[in-house]
């Protein structure tokens, strides 16, 4: 293991590793050749890459999609594994606080299973360990019987509090959702807030995150326009970014197209988002819109790595790219198992 | 009258001196460029080993990209040994 002591040499290590990581993810051609495979050609294909271990190891317990799915997860959460190992310092406090979301979703996962009584084998196959807890505690986790019991399994730990105030509204409407938006709000606050602590590395980690919440504040808006929500949505949006919760209210209630595109247009400080957001005038599927949004970031988030070389910015635009290759794989088999035609698949990708 | 031993003795040391200053640039000048090459190197050779661990192919590559700032400390010793002989 690589020695955790602080000063640039480190940084140049750690960078350099994630940026040949990164030329090594899958292409843009080699989707579109997949999307012209079959499902075991895709899954012979992607043994012959970068997850031919998991391919290998899960083969015995698992067949298809199943065999698939769960070797890009267990992928996914080796290769985070494998860099909190090598990171070391500011850029490994700022990697364990971002990859925490993993935690989210898996206890929130483990909670919706319980509550369903969905088998814990089930919901094992389900998790994505990738991010601070480990499978161990994870399992733990899993053995409890209850929801409730699983919460207070929780006990010490940062999320704790959060959803022993949100569980019993949960439990009683049979949705998780509410809860799941306090804990992300949450975790964006406490990012927000150990990035201005004054650590090294803070200002460029804040403009990361800030930049990741707008443009998860923007897509959420353009949702609830899709689903014609507008009632009060402050509790639905993450504070922190370049838009004020009131804010969002305030754009969220415009119904005029064009008037609401300028509103986003004013306090987006990126040239590039707000060249996207012009795109966005004419009225297109919300799917689209999400892709396009997420593509723009990802470039966004690249840019910035280019521009702070040896910071977190590299080290988190593999996290965000190494993620979405594993979600792209993940809809190309899906998509394909449920007989799509590939340009339909095509749309889902973000290439 | 000048004593011509006290003018001997006068030039002597100024011609020492001039030596010694003389060998004195030429330290700073191999000093100054070996210093800014391992500053260099260091940043090099960090990101050499990082990219050697993922892909050992460009083994060969980074080990060149890595000693190329080794050339600075060879004008500086040309320098110094312009300036000694």
């Amino acid at each position: 293991m690589v020695e955790t002591k602080r000063g640039p040499a480190s940084y140049h290590y750690v960078c350099t590793r994630m940026r040949v990581r990164k030329s090594l993810l899958i292409p843009k051609e080699e989707y579109l050749r997949m999307l012209n495979m079959s499902l075991p050609e895709i899954t012979r294909s992607i043994g012959e890459t970068g997850y031919k271990k998991e391919i290998d190891e899960l083969a015995t317990s698992f067949s298809g999609i199943d065999l698939v799915e769960v070797a890009l997860s267990w992928n996914l959460a080796k290769e985070y594994q494998r860099i909190l190992a090598i990171t070391p310092g500011a850029l490994r406090h700022f990697t364990e606080n971002y990859l925490r979301s993993w935690d989210i979703q898996n206890v929130l996962t483990i909670l919706r299973g319980k509550m369903q009584g969905v088998a814990a084998g089930r919901i094992k196959e389900l998790m994505i360990p990738a991010g601070m807890k480990d499978r161990a505690f994870l399992d733990r986790l899993l053995a409890e019987e209850t929801p409730e019991r699983v919460v207070e399994a929780l006990k010490g730990r940062r999320i704790h509090q959060t959803l022993e105030e949100g569980l019993p509204e949960a439990m009683e409407t049979g949705s998780f959702a509410n809860l799941e938006n306090r804990l992300y709000v949450q975790f964006y606050d406490e990012l927000v807030r150990d990035a201005m602590s004054g650590i090294k590395g803070g200002r460029i980690f804040l403009e990361y995150i800030r930049l990741e919440i707008d443009v998860k504040n923007i897509k959420n808006l353009f949702r609830l326009r899709a689903s014609g929500i507008e009632e009060e949505i402050r509790d639905l949006m993450i504070p922190g970014g370049s838009f004020t919760p009131r804010e969002l209210q305030v754009i969220n209630t415009t119904r005029d197209r064009d008037e609401f595109i300028d509103l986003l247009k004013k306090r987006v400080h990126s040239p590039p988002l707000k060249s996207a957001l012009e795109g966005l005038r004419k009225k297109r599927p919300i799917r689209e819109i999400v892709v396009e949004l997420t593509r723009i970031q990802l470039d966004q988030m690249e840019r910035m790595s280019k521009r702070h070389p040896f910071s977190i910015c590299p080290i988190f635009v593999y996290l965000e790219k190494k993620k979405h290759e594993v979600l792209n794989l993940r809809a190309i088999t899906r998509g394909k198992e449920s007989h799509l035609p590939a340009e339909q698949i095509q749309g889902y990708l973000v290439m | 009258m000048v004593d011509p031993v006290m003018t001997l003795t006068t030039v002597e040391m100024v011609e020492a001196s001039q030596i010694g200053m003389k060998s004195l640039a030429a330290a700073l000048a191999v000093v100054g460029t070996g210093v800014a090459a391992a500053f260099a190197e260091y940043g090099i050779g960090s990101a050499a080993v990082g990219a050697t661990a993922e892909n050992k192919d460009v083994f060969g590559l980074v080990l060149l990209l890595t000693v190329i700032p080794e050339t600075i400390v060879i004008f500086g010793l040309v320098v110094a040994l312009l300036m000694l002989f």
